[in-house]
């Protein structure tokens, strides 16, 4: 099939990227052929993402060499990379709606007469080649407001043809679509290398990459660890060079797990307001004194399903039982009071305020009662008397508690948080990534105190990305992907392989 | 199968479009309700309604909040929502007044200008370049320029013979009417034929002592949608206003692009202050401009954000100014056309079975009618607030219609996401 002196379009070699404490990119090294769809896998957190801006111009790399076209370059944004012939197509569109397909698509290399008047006959003309030419369904004078997801992305592919692109990056593309739509993507993805051009797609969906993908890259810890194609692998090996077998293994700690239920989720279902089903009837139980890990890659419901629990929304069907109280028919606060702390995995948007004090952020979530509050009033001393408590017991590493919270990195914000949201002895713990983006010594801590709430009798849900974080907490880990839970698995009896399948839904339990 | 269902609201969509673009339907709308007017005019009296008088004094008071308007879309188009207007329409009427008393009423418009440009870059140098909340930075420039107003007046007037509130008179500028046309609908307004006569008073007022900078600002409409719709720069402006990470993505300049925008937008509005300094009256006055430049933000909205729009608003809230004006029985009448309108809408919904406009058009009607039969005079702070009230109405009920710029209003800083 394939010919013997194709050419690489597209090459890097060596390629790092450092960030003051993180290795972001070190050692990647990619061969790209002309007229294939190139995949490159990997967890969250493998460096694919640096990879991609760097290839578009959107970071410089600290060392090693980009070859496109089998030329060296230096690309220093992203209009060198567009010049160049290499478009991006991010995962979050960067559309306007109150505007028209064309007027979207040609945006910022309008072609003009004398330098000023757009000529807008030319570019629909052109435009309509470019669609009818790829096999792209899009209607140029169409608003965009009344565009779905799909019809969305192919406005973006046709932004990056009309400038030019002859290799196209598509950052998980599939990540916001339905599966209709991946099929419709995937077919235009077909006709794009037929015709010539090239495609790099990133993805953590195995099952996705194995039916699209010429060529596959797997890459882990930031660097480039192996290249497969679909049918010499299997998803099995996929998952293992994807998750490495370099994982620690989960701590001995005595179980002392309580008879009562602290959540009870029944065949819980959550529909987004577009009617896409975020939740299929889920079922989980959480017990006093034990940690229940939920893996998952990102976005197969992890965040609606803690907005459940903590009565943000309510499910379309089922119940959701927390500390015996109906999260539905519950306001938040009455959840957290009656001894729920809550982790939120955005920290920045859910769990601080950013523009005041510490003492200030300490109050937060526990404004209504005792010590914070004194009848109708803020208490202020034993606010600041409790937040020099939290930035001593969890290590802070702050100038003082009157700094805004804005001035901390996120890694002491996050020890901040999790300080504040441990005091009173919380019954039940929701913790959305606690040590995401942490150094190695604040997640110690963060995990030591964890531990510590779950000898005092406290049951956590612990939801993450991160692998050894999962293994080294919990009790039980159950997965969840597309709104499932898929399964549920023994932490001591489960290797990180076997997990690693079941969260890219290649194995379900 | 989402394709297909798109398509066929954008089908609906086009339809509905095509209905207003269309001109003879335009026309026979227009028609139609020169049509109810005229029938109003002759059951109530009113006959100020369609004078001459009333047309030419609706354009004088339209243009100044039409020069508001456009100025404030200027700014919201580009994504910077500009309370400023008011302010900068006063830095217009001071320098035009003052700059036209010493040099000639042409370079005082161009000095209403130049001083607008320079107000409107202040708010840009403000909101883009150092981030002050939008609205504050706009309060701030109608306090600054109320006060450096008053404060330069009582400097500069009273020495060559004004006041310390009035400007000395300035020579006021050539006015022309358009020969032919004006005497020809002038002839017909006079025969006094029911409906024929009416549109002709209309047009005879406005084609008569036309004053060259009516038609040079008013030129500014059409000028505006073409900058818009036509050119690079107005497609870029759009896409700041709608989504500025996109444009800078694509590599656009944003902030130069912003900077230039609600400059313009200071120096529109000036100019609007300039005419009502120079044209509308022939000197400075403290508080000339009356909120006029909050009115003309209430045209944007009133608007959709599209010249047409803030034309057609400014000429329905100077056409109210100018009744207060002339005579406020003729409000009352107005009223009463309204209320024909309403009901007419009602019975063209009842026909199409979509009965819940009907009857809130029916109820809108009656409401008209009873006023009409009930109350003696309506009180003149009701017409004062009347601009307000109807942008009001406009944004209760078209609210789902409207589409302003999505990203106007909120601050915007280079590399965000």
């Amino acid at each position: 099939m394939q010919l013997s002196n194709v050419s690489n379009v597209l090459e890097v070699i060596g390629v790092e990227k450092r960030y003051p404490g993180v290795v972001a990119n070190r050692d990647v090294s990619i061969q790209i052929q002309a007229g294939t769809i190139h995949a490159i896998i990997g967890e969250n957190g493998a460096g694919k993402s640096t990879l991609m801006k760097t290839l578009y111009g959107l970071i410089k790399p600290d060392a090693g060499q980009i070859r496109i076209f089998g030329k060296e370059v230096n690309l220093k944004s992203p209009q060198d990379a567009i010049e160049l012939g290499v478009g991006m197509v991010h995962q979050h569109f960067k559309l306007a709606d109150n505007a028209t397909v064309l007027e979207n698509v040609i945006l910022g290399s309008e072609p003009t007469r004398f330098g000023f008047v757009v000529k807008y006959d030319e570019a629909r003309e052109k435009l309509i080649e470019i669609a009818q030419n790829y096999g792209l369904d899009i209607n140029p004078d169409e608003k965009l407001s009344n565009l779905g997801v799909g019809e969305r992305q192919r406005v973006e592919i046709a932004k990056v043809l009309f400038r030019g692109a002859k290799i196209l990056i598509l950052d998980e593309p599939t990540a916001v679509l339905v599966p209709q739509e991946v099929d419709e993507l995937f077919a235009n993805l077909r006709e794009l290398v037929k015709k010539g051009l090239t495609v790099l797609f990133i993805s953590h969906k195995l099952d996705e990459v194995l039916s699209i993908a010429d060529d596959i890259t797997i890459m882990r810890q930031g660097t480039t660890v192996a290249t497969r194609k679909p049918e010499n692998t299997n998803k099995k090996e996929l998952a293992e060079l994807m998750v490495g077998g370099e994982l620690p293994k989960p701590k001995a700690g005595e179980l002392k797990i309580s008879p009562e239920s602290f959540l009870k989720i029944e065949s819980a279902s959550y529909f987004r307001a577009d009617g896409r089903q975020i939740l299929d009837d889920v079922n989980l139980e959480l017990h006093g004194g034990e940690i229940l890990g939920l893996a998952g890659v990102e976005g197969n419901g992890q965040s609606e399903l803690i907005e459940l629990i903590m009565g943000l929304i309510k499910p379309a069907s089922g119940s959701v039982e927390v500390l015996g109280l109906d999260a539905a028919n519950t306001l938040t606060r009455e959840i957290r009071n009656a001894g729920v702390a809550y982790i939120p995995q955005d920290r920045q948007r859910d769990g601080l305020l950013m523009t005041a004090p510490l003492w200030e952020n300490r109050i937060l979530g526990h404004q209504f009662a005792e010590p914070m509050a004194k009848s109708i009033w803020v208490n202020k001393s034993a606010a600041i008397q409790d937040s020099k408590r939290v930035v001593d017991e969890f290590d802070v590493r702050t100038p003082g508690i009157n700094v805004l919270a804005s001035a901390l990195s996120g890694g002491n914000q996050q020890k901040f948080i999790v300080g504040r949201e441990l005091t009173g002895d919380p019954k039940l713990i929701v913790a959305a990534q606690p040590t995401r983006g942490v150094d190695v010594g604040a997640q110690a801590i963060i995990w030591e105190h964890l531990m510590q709430a779950r000898s005092r009798g406290a049951g956590i849900l612990l939801i993450s990305a991160d692998l050894e974080e999962l293994f080294s907490l919990s009790d039980r880990i159950a997965v969840i992907y597309s709104g499932k839970i898929v399964s549920i698995l023994n932490p001591a009896k489960t290797t990180p392989e076997d997990l690693g399948l079941a969260m890219t839904g290649a194995k379900s339990a | 199968m989402s394709t297909n269902i798109a398509k066929t609201n954008s089908n609906a969509r086009t339809k509905a479009k095509s209905f207003f673009k269309s001109p003879a339907r335009i026309t026979l709308l227009i028609a139609g309700l020169f049509l109810i007017i005229s029938l109003v005019e002759s059951i109530t009296g009113a006959v100020d309604i369609t004078a001459p008088g009333t047309s030419g004094a609706t354009l004088r008071f339209a243009i100044p909040l039409l020069m508001a308007g456009l100025g404030g879309l200027w700014a919201e188009r580009a994504g910077v929502i500009n309370i400023g207007l008011e302010g900068m329409m006063i830095v217009g009427t001071w320098t035009a007044a003052w700059f036209g008393f010493l040099h000639g009423p042409v370079v005082g418009i161009l000095a209403a200008a130049v001083f607008g440009l320079a107000s409107g870059f202040f708010h840009a140098f403000l909101t883009v370049k150092i981030g002050i909340d939008q609205a504050v930075s706009g309060l701030s420039i109608n306090l600054i320029a109320a006060g450096a107003a008053r404060y330069l007046s009582g400097i500069f007037f009273p020495p060559v013979g004004g006041d310390r509130t009035v400007s000395p008179p300035v020579e006021t500028l050539p006015t022309f009417t358009i020969p032919l046309v004006a005497d020809f609908f002038k002839s017909i307004d006079e025969k006094d034929i029911f409906f024929i006569s009416n549109v002709s008073g209309l047009i005879y007022g406005i084609t008569r002592d036309l004053s060259v900078v009516t038609v040079g600002l008013l030129l500014l409409v059409p000028i505006t949608s073409w900058i818009l719709w036509r050119s690079k720069f107005g497609l870029r402006m759009r896409f700041s206003g709608e989504n500025p990470m996109a444009a800078e993505s694509l590599g656009i300049n944003v902030y130069r692009t912003r900077y230039i925008a609600i400059s313009v937008s200071g120096m529109l509005a000036s100019l609007g202050g300039a005419y009502l300094a120079l044209v509308a009256s022939s000197v400075y006055r403290e508080g000339q401009t009356a909120g006029r430049g909050f009115i003309g933000l209430a045209t944007v909205i009133f608007g959709n954000w599209k010249p047409s729009g803030v034309f057609a608003g400014s000429i329905l809230f100077g056409f109210t100014d100018a009744l207060r004006v002339r005579q406020a029985d003729s409000v009352m009448a107005l009223i009463m056309g309204a209320g024909i309108v309403a009901l007419l809408l009602s019975i063209f919904y009842t026909s199409s079975r979509r009965w819940k406009p009907a009857g809130s058009y029916f109820a809108i009607g009656l409401v008209a009618l009873w006023i009409n039969q009930r109350v003696e005079t309506i009180p003149q702070e009701f017409i004062t607030v009347f601009p307000n009230v109807a942008t009001l109405l406009v944004l209760t009920f078209l609210a789902q219609r409207l589409t302003p710029p999505a990203m106007a209003g909120m601050p915007y800083k280079r590399g965000s996401e």
